[in-house]
């Protein structure tokens, strides 16, 4: 045998081995097929012409909405794909019985597609730049936000694309999702005209959460101490519960009971 | 890396799904594999195959028994056993908007290689599969022959000590399923050693050194080719076309196995002319071949390996 040992030294306690490689093989895969990423913006580039025919004084606010969401929905594009490789190219088990780790598969796979599909978010950030004006602290805020919406989106998917043995099925959840998280629930619209009563279960989902901060920040809504606080705490303790067990559950779910 | 690639023992797996009975897919199989060795496990479809090779490649846990790699426990410690395997899966696809060049480099660079193994050992591995001049296709414009074939290239240029092939060559042509013979005797003279599940029996035959058949989960029998096939009691079989009828007539020359209204016998060559004498006198059609695996199948299988059990 060749005496190369690369690719077979012992692999314990390498956790993420394996994820800078496996990110860009995502890239490589998404970039690849750049239509979709080109209209990966439509939805969001309808709901802000839908905003600014209705009320171009909310249009500050749904460009916000337009970012976070955009976030929220890149992270749940691994619902599919994750789904995809595993259900339908049976690939999975070619990366998972190798030494590149779970956690690096998951997180490659997450960050590989965020990469290619960040380009259109970041044009979309500079038209928001332009309708909103941000102050730099608030362009800090808005950066945090939307890592932890991508965070806990991503795991939300992850650890969903696990649970489907048809591609199918997962078409149903993925527009529940994209209508629970995005359509009803205050994103593209200022939390206060939803209903006061539900308004902490809205705070309670990370992309209305992430939204509701940052309308408070730039001034869109009032800025309510309690529900900042609230708000604030639910989105970090979310974003890390939600990323810490897609992690358990990359590494558990490598191999069928 | 002192003890045998592969060695389980009374390894069994029973899958249990809600309202449905308990199914067992695995009843105890133990065997080895030793270093070097390139073993075929035969069997029909259902028969256990892929669920072995998927506990011995770390992704499905057994329901009892053991199984080692290397000498480590794949069932309790699979970090370890995960670096010295690869994996062609049953069915796998490449990702189809990489090209083949692509899903060869990036998955030995995922596996940890260097930037300069990477791309040698991926040209070379592409090369042997004749892909070379396809190389940087997107996989979604190649045949599924093709697909396959960058799906095996991706693993053997890993030369990973213990490669696992689920039915590698299906849906390549006779020219390409001979590259992946070449490919892989190759890999083993290296060093590598290979556990493949095929129901080809003639790959099988020109594959493995050793063959372990495997029915309804339990292993029947294990040995070489040769050593199957001389087990059927002669190196000849003549089929005779409505023999079935007067099989009384012929199993005094060896065993008769009725297939629809022809019957094959299994005989000597000293045998084989005073055979012939009574198939002429009856009138019957007869052909003479080589005994092959298939019949060594149907002896211990009772049934041949492309019948479905319903």
């Amino acid at each position: 045998m060749r005496t190369t040992t690369e690719g077979t030294a012992p692999a314990r306690s390498r956790a993420f081995r394996g994820l800078p490689a496996f990110f860009w093989t995502e890239v490589l895969v998404q970039a690849n097929e750049l239509t979709a990423m080109a209209t990966s913006m439509v939805i969001q580039g309808v709901v802000l012409v839908f905003v600014w025919i209705l009320d171009p004084s909310l249009l500050g606010i749904a460009f916000v909405g337009a970012l976070i969401f955009s976030m929220f929905t890149m992270g749940q594009r691994l619902l599919n794909e994750a789904a995809y490789i595993r259900i339908d190219h049976k690939a999975n088990d070619l990366y998972l019985a190798s030494p590149l780790s779970p956690e690096g598969y998951f997180l490659g796979m997450a960050g590989g597609i965020l990469f290619v599909y960040i380009t259109p978010v970041i044009v979309m950030g500079i038209l928001a730049e332009i309708v909103v004006r941000f102050t730099l602290p608030e362009v800090a805020l808005l950066l945090a936000l939307c890592l932890c919406v991508w965070i806990s989106s991503a795991s939300i998917g992850y650890t969903f694309s696990t649970f489907f043995r048809d591609n199918r099925a997962i078409w149903a959840y993925a527009s529940l999702f994209f209508t629970t998280f995005g359509v009803v629930f205050p994103v593209f619209y200022p939390l206060t005209a939803f209903p006061a009563g539900l308004q902490p279960i809205a705070l309670l989902l990370p992309p209305s959460a992430a939204a509701s901060l940052m309308q408070a920040a730039i001034g869109a809504i009032p800025v309510v101490t309690s529900r900042i606080l609230f708000a604030a705490i639910a989105l970090v303790a979310e974003t890390t519960a939600l990323f810490g067990f897609a992690i358990y559950w990359a590494r558990r779910t490598v191999r069928e009971g | 890396m002192s003890a045998e690639p592969l060695r389980s023992h009374d390894l069994r797996k029973v899958y249990q799904s809600r309202g449905a009975p308990p199914t067992t897919a695995l009843a105890g199989v133990s065997l080895e594999v030793h270093r070097g060795e390139r073993v075929a496990l035969l069997g029909r479809n259902g028969a256990g195959k892929t669920t072995f090779l998927r506990i011995a490649s770390t992704l499905l846990r057994p329901t009892s028994g053991t199984i080692e790699i290397f000498g480590h426990d794949a069932d309790r410690d699979p970090e370890l056993a995960r670096p010295l395997i690869a994996v062609v899966p049953q069915e796998g696809k490449p990702f189809f908007h990489l090209t083949p060049y692509e899903q060869v480099y990036t998955y030995l660079r995922a596996r940890g290689f260097s930037r300069e193994v990477g791309k040698a050992r991926t040209a070379e591995a592409l090369e042997k599969m004749g892909l070379t001049d396809i190389q940087d296709r997107l996989a979604i414009t190649l045949s599924g022959g093709q697909r396959q074939r960058t799906m095996v290239a991706t693993v053997i240029a890993t030369e990973a000590p213990l490669l696992f092939l689920d039915e590698p060559t299906i849906g390549m042509d006779p020219f390409a399923r001979r590259a992946v013979w070449d490919a892989l005797r190759e890999l083993t003279r290296r060093g590598s050693t290979m556990l493949l599940t095929t129901h080809y029996l003639d790959e099988a035959e020109a594959l493995s050194d050793r063959l372990y058949i495997i029915d309804r989960g339990r292993v029947l029998v294990k040995g070489t080719a040769e050593e199957l096939k001389a087990s059927v009691g002669g190196t000849l079989k003549v089929t005779l076309a409505k023999g079935a009828e007067r099989r009384p007539l012929f199993e005094s020359f060896g065993e008769c196995v009725v297939d629809g209204s022809s019957c094959t016998v299994i005989v000597s060559p000293e045998k084989l002319g005073e055979l012939m004498a009574v198939a002429v006198r009856e009138q019957l059609t007869a052909t003479v071949g080589p005994v092959t695996l298939e019949e060594a199948f149907l002896r211990f299988v009772g049934r041949s390996i492309n019948e479905d059990d319903n």
